[in-house]
């Protein structure tokens, strides 16, 4: 399934839920699924063999190249108040 | 901080069954994923509000453009770096930080780039959390908000409120606005390169 149509047809819903005033606590349920799809996707890791090391490694370099692509195009652009 | 820590332990316990038992759990990954993406939709619709853009003016979109695109270019280098295929890099690096969407959408494609995804953004977010104190004092603290991508406006907000004030608050809660709006639809396009 394209990740598009549950996204739009949520955004519908929102939107639909804010014009009728109706608040909805979506903490628990985003909390929950997500928790849940976290330990599936462990599964999945867990199942075809990859080195830890590198798995963190890698990670501490994207993390921190990441970080320093994003504060330098915004300094480069100068961006302020 | 806790709930970090629930997701830390359902990914290593989740890596452990997965590991020592491999079940096949069919495709309750992605239909959680699906429900997570409906979930997260919902909430855009319910909160997504153009004049709150139009308050801070060009900078309310300067700002997210510039982090999106340096985070972007930062997972171009790693990937070099690393020797890992570009089209992966600009997916793990377009997420900013959300590694609850990024590393389950990668997933989807490789579960090994999946978890590095999501790991990676982990690590940005953790990373914002340690440096934002202090580098926000060096550079402007506004620039400062960039390096928590996504998360600014919600998990990392407290901390930019903390110490780059209350006006940073309000561009920090739109920087993370912008980019939560518009990375649920940039990565899927990334990811069909």
């Amino acid at each position: 399934m394209n990740i598009f149509i549950p996204l739009l047809v949520g955004i519908l819903i929102g939107y639909l839920f804010r014009t009728r005033d109706m608040r909805v606590d979506l903490d628990v349920p985003m909390s929950a699924v997500l928790l849940l799809m976290i330990f599936f996707l462990g599964v999945k890791v867990g199942k075809v063999s990859v080195s830890t090391g590198w798995l963190l490694g890698s990670s501490i370099v994207f993390a921190v190249l990441t970080i320093i692509g994003s504060v330098g195009v915004a300094l480069f652009l100068g961006v302020r108040r | 901080m806790r709930f970090v820590l629930y997701v830390l332990a359902a990914l290593l316990l989740g890596m452990t069954i997965g590991h020592f038992y491999a079940p096949d759990f069919g495709n309750l990954y992605e239909l959680m994923l699906y429900a997570l993406i409906f979930i997260i939709g919902i909430d855009l619709g319910m909160n997504f509000r153009a004049s709150e853009l139009r308050k801070l003016g060009k900078s309310a979109l300067f700002l997210p453009a510039g982090t999106l695109v340096g985070s972007m270019l930062g997972g171009l280098v790693a990937a070099l770096l690393l020797g890992i295929n570009l089209r992966w890099g600009l997916a793990i690096s377009a997420g900013c930080g959300w590694y609850s969407l990024t590393g389950p959408l990668i997933a989807q494609y490789s579960p090994v780039y999946g978890a590095l995804g999501f790991l990676s953004n982990l690590t940005r977010e953790l990373l914002t959390v340690l440096l934002y104190p202090s580098l926000s004092r060096r550079i402007p603290a506004e620039v400062a908000v960039t390096i928590g991508g996504a998360t600014t406006m919600d998990t990392t907000l407290a901390i930019m409120t903390k110490f780059g004030g209350r006006e940073v608050a309000v561009i920090a809660f739109v920087h993370g606005f912008v980019l939560t709006a518009v990375i649920p639809f940039l990565l899927p396009l990334i990811l069909g390169l």
